[in-house]
């Protein structure tokens, strides 16, 4: 039986900057049979390692049905994160995964879909709205609302601006009160503030909401007041994760183990949860 | 209806053989004025004369340090060799009846879905001797956690002491049976008619329950007591000696040890009793007190443990009670969680 800590090897392809400390990684398996097989749903997570450093855990930013290689997107804050945004073209790190659980997209089809991130919650959500985009027939409307705290921080700003120009979808772009500049076209406000003035209709929705901790707090207020059900709330948690596998025993939120059991829940399964976050 | 007499003195027979193989023998020893359970190469290193080891035998099945993987950075790219765990032959002689029951506890987490094979390899070759308690001291209270000074579950061959120091041997499970069998000349046959010594007497402890606390424990808004908790473990300094000497507590840090060219993964005991554990990279700590890491233990003991992977997260064997530096005991707390 196998190693279960041990990660594949994967070549840096392409390196995007995304905003000041963010940077995403296209890679590519080094062993063709896992490059050819590997699979993942949107929603799961990996650990990467710079060797000599150490592993982070990010979640998988592409598509799953983009097939081939995968994306990362990460702050560079800690030790590690520093050590991978060293790195360069055709350097090499590991990556263990996909580990976790997913969104449902099957169960969503028919559905109009609303996705709300902010700041370095959008990398989750990217995952997702690829997926849905990819598939476009089986959904209905398709909304985005994004913010950050500045324009500089708002990541995937070429994605932003197609997504922007494509017909059949509604992108709602925002960043906090003294983060636009001159030229700044989008709106003004705090996410969940913005949310309550575009009013959303609850029916036949499905949300999507990943991003600071407390943006999501309030997000889940505003849906809760506009009469979303919580079930139909789903959002992602993190926590210091060191093995993804539920054996390293911190990443725990009472006794849901977000490495195994999440990190996807509905905002009506946190609701249940211990007061642990 | 004990099925084998192993004489005291034919242990260092049993100790060579083991020895002159692969295999390891761990066995109670004197370290420093304690007694651990250590390796064991000759037979005059034995102890005979002790209640509970100071550290559990875990560390034999899952190492307080251990290389997982190796790399080399070269060239042309990266060179990483996973490492296979080393599982020799291991025969613990002399474990108490807590800590054999405690081997069911660390493989339910280690073979939760994803299968830690370092463990399980060494697990499945490791051949467990219990020795029933013939005494006991004021940390010891398995008895509350429903297990006893003489239950078999989790030994292979359970042992209890003769008045002429020997031993009437049970075989507990086929890979007992098959080890005494290898050994026919050192276990021999009968020994049905001499006398045992007593066995300890570990009463339960009034006012714990741990059915109780248990079901107390999955109601989530306990946690919105923060002053009860606060207040039964205010004295905790967070040193984390409770957390390694105990035998069911598995958290582990993986880290890189050697230079960005060269060196090695190791899987590293960690404890949730340090501040760090679960200090996320922006600053942020869901556990940011110390009351809060030790509600965090207790809820793995009584509730992660029973509910989530159908074990004992507990099995009284009181090491936490007798290492920690303030004095905090744990049956304290569990007295209070069973009275609310
Ligand atoms: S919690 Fe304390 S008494 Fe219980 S098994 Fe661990 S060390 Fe022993
Ligand atoms: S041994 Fe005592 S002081 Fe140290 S972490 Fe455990 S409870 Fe706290
Ligand atoms: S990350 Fe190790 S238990 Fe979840």
């Amino acid at each position: 039986m196998s190693n279960i800590y041990l990660p594949h090897l994967v070549t840096i392809e392409d390196i995007y900057e995304e905003a000041p400390w963010v940077r995403s990684y296209k890679l590519v398996f080094k062993d063709h049979e896992v490059r050819d097989n590997f699979d993942f749903k949107a929603g799961q997570f990996g650990l990467y390692s710079a060797f000599g450093a150490g592993e982070s855990t990010f979640c998988l930013a592409s598509s799953p049905t983009r097939k081939g290689y995968i994306q990362c997107t990460f702050r560079s804050v800690g030790r590690v994160t520093s050590a991978l945004a060293d790195l360069s073209i055709g350097d090499t790190i590991g990556f263990r995964g996909p580990y976790g659980n997913w969104f449902p997209i099957d169960r969503w089809k028919g559905k109009d879909i609303l996705f709300i991130a902010g700041g370095i919650g959008l990398p989750p959500v990217r995952s997702v709205i690829w997926n849905c985009l990819d598939t476009r027939e089986n959904f209905g409307d398709i909304s985005i609302l994004y913010g950050a705290k500045a324009v500089e921080d708002l990541v995937y700003k070429n994605e932003l601006r197609h997504w922007d120009e494509r017909p059949d979808i509604n992108l709602v772009q925002t960043v906090d009160p003294g983060g636009e500049t001159p030229e700044w076209q989008g709106k003004v406000g705090f996410v969940p503030t913005v949310l309550e003035g575009m009013a959303p209709s609850a029916g036949n929705k499905v949300v999507v909401t990943c991003g600071p901790p407390i943006m999501i707090k309030f997000v889940i207020e505003v849906l809760g007041r506009l009469g979303f059900d919580d079930n139909s709330i789903y959002t992602t948690l993190e926590n210091k994760m060191k093995c993804g596998v539920g054996k390293c025993g911190r990443c725990n939120v009472g006794d849901v183990y977000i490495c195994k059991e999440g990190p996807v829940y509905t905002a009506a399964e946190i609701k249940q949860m211990y007061n642990d976050f | 209806m004990a099925e084998r007499y192993l004489k005291r003195e034919d242990l260092a027979k049993l100790i060579d053989s083991v020895c002159s193989g692969e295999g390891l023998f761990v066995g109670p020893k004197m370290d420093g004025r304690q007694v651990v359970y250590a390796p064991i190469s000759a037979y005059k290193d034995i102890v005979f004369d002790y209640i509970v080891p100071r550290n559990s035998f875990k560390e034999f099945l899952f190492p307080q340090t251990e290389v997982i993987a190796r790399y080399a950075v070269h060239k042309d790219g990266i060179d990483l060799q996973g490492v296979k765990a080393e599982s020799p032959e291991m025969v613990v002689f002399g474990s108490r009846p807590c800590d054999a029951a405690s081997v069911a506890s660390l493989r339910s987490v280690f073979t939760w879905d994803f299968v830690d094979t370092s463990y399980t390899e060494r697990e499945d070759r490791m051949v467990i001797m219990t020795i029933a308690c013939t005494d006991r001291d004021e940390g010891c209270f398995c008895s509350t956690v429903n297990l006893a000074p003489d239950s078999v579950g989790g030994s292979d061959l359970f042992l209890k002491e003769t008045l002429e120091g020997g031993y009437l041997v049970d075989i507990v499970t086929d890979r007992g049976r098959t080890f005494v069998e290898r050994f026919e000349g050192i276990f021999s046959a009968g020994g049905a008619d001499v006398d045992i010594k007593r066995i300890a007497d570990v009463p339960r402890l009034k006012g714990v329950d741990v059915k109780k606390i248990k079901e107390d424990l999955r109601d989530t808004s306990h946690y919105d007591n923060d002053d009860l908790w606060a207040g039964l473990t205010r004295k905790c300094i967070g040193c984390g000696a409770c957390t390694f000497v105990c035998p069911t507590c598995h958290c582990f840090d993986i880290a890189d040890e050697g230079s960005a060219l060269e060196g090695e993964r190791r899987k590293n005991w960690d404890a949730c009793q340090f501040d760090h554990f679960t200090l996320h990279a922006s600053g942020h700590n869901p556990r940011d007190t110390q009351y809060k890491r030790w509600r965090n233990r207790f809820m793995c003991k009584f509730n992660f443990y029973p509910n989530k992977f159908s074990s004992r997260g507990c099995v009284g064997c009181g090491r936490c009670i007798r290492v920690c530096p303030v004095g905090l005991d744990i049956t304290e707390v569990m007295e209070e969680m069973s009275g609310r």
